[in-house]
């Protein structure tokens, strides 16, 4: 079973019914069975915080819903998971490549491979870096982190991971 | 039109419906109006009203859902016109409350000045109930056939800017307080879970 496949298969496990996600190319995999799967709603969105905005508003269906994106798209909600989520607390649950790492060798993922994580940590949202298969077994944990932190919650996905050794 | 009669026609008509906010304006109307719990009023994140009731419309497909959008807040996220078309949600009616100005920072001026068609904008982008309403007469003639249509529908009100505008206070509760009024209000009105048994 690949990546994707397994990260679907522990999304599941959490009761996951919506997902919402614009992709990057180290995501797309996962949000193509996703997207093939009609237990999950699956909600293409334009922007990524549109995709944080429909999972919180699917909380307050009691629906469990994860939000999936890459590194640049999350930078571009920041603004939204502070006003939203952050002010009233509300959980959402991110999938998010971890772009910009030292094998991610595009120029253009680079401030994010630096930024991303000193910016979670000044906004006070948790983050998890699945870099292994035998990590993806920790998302159900990581997911009912996310419902009692009630805030955003960023489980990031490595190129390792996601692209395979030695890629 | 002015933006208290037409939020009050809305609230006229609102039913069993529940209703997201944007911030501002229309979230200070609405309470105004309203005085509702099962109502969400955005405090923040401008423009993302319209998906949080796309959210909460997908996870509650037999509940009917009123998002109380405004101009202002329409053009932070006019995409989210394409999420919609593309859910086609029969439970959510768009409404926008549009006056063409910032209201609550001094009614300036918002961009391209009275020439955007919203409603064209949105059939455009696949939502063929939409419309635009400039008169109360001609909002509350119509109200009761846009309140019996599937969604998803699209309703743009024309108001009139109100300079010199006394802002209307906002509701008397906010931050985490307001996530649990409105998400235990779902709960009482649906018989939902959405705090699990520990509370959160």
């Amino acid at each position: 079973m690949d990546a994707a496949a397994q990260i679907h298969a522990q999304l599941t496990r959490c009761g996951i019914k919506l997902a919402a996600s614009l992709p990057d190319d180290w995501i797309a995999p996962l949000i193509e069975r996703i997207a093939a799967d009609n237990r999950i709603r699956h909600v293409r969105v334009a922007r990524e915080a549109e995709a944080v905005a429909i999972c919180s508003g699917a909380f307050f269906g009691g629906v469990r819903s994860v939000a999936l994106m890459g590194a640049t798209g999350l930078l571009t909600c920041t603004g939204e998971l502070a006003t939203l989520n952050l002010r009233h607390q509300i959980p959402v649950f991110l999938i998010v490549s971890q772009r910009g790492s030292i094998d991610d060798h595009r120029i253009y993922q680079e401030v994010q491979g630096r930024r991303t994580i000193p910016l979670l940590e000044t906004y006070d949202f948790p983050y998890h870096v699945v870099d292994r298969g035998e990590e993806i077994g920790s998302i159900p944990d990581a997911f009912e982190t996310c419902r009692m932190q009630k805030r955003p919650f960023v489980l990031f996905l490595t190129r390792r991971l996601v692209k395979g050794e030695g890629a | 039109m002015k933006t208290r009669e037409a939020i009050e026609a809305l609230a006229r008509h609102r039913g069993d419906a529940i209703a997201v906010c944007a911030l501002g304006m229309a979230a200070n109307e609405w309470w105004a109006a309203t005085r509702s719990e099962d109502s969400f009023y955005m405090h923040g994140a401008m423009g993302f009203a319209a998906s949080f009731a796309l959210g909460l419309a997908l996870s509650l497909p037999d509940a009917p859902v009123w998002l109380v959008n405004a101009d202002g807040s329409l053009c932070m996220n006019l995409g989210c016109l394409l999420t919609e078309a593309s859910q086609a949600p029969r439970n959510l009616k768009h409404f926008v409350v549009a006056n063409g100005v910032y209201q609550t920072v001094g009614a300036l001026p918002m961009v391209n000045e009275g020439r955007t068609d919203y409603a064209g904008i949105a059939r455009a982008a696949g939502i063929s109930r939409a419309r635009t309403i400039a008169t109360l007469a001609e909002l509350e003639e119509l109200l009761p056939g846009i309140v019996a249509e599937d969604g998803p529908s699209f309703t743009l009100l024309h108001v009139e800017p109100e300079r010199g505008f006394l802002r209307t206070p906002p509701m008397t509760y906010e931050g985490p307080e307001m996530k649990y009024r409105f998400g235990r209000a779902l709960e009482r009105k649906l018989g939902i879970e959405v705090f699990g048994p520990q509370g959160y």
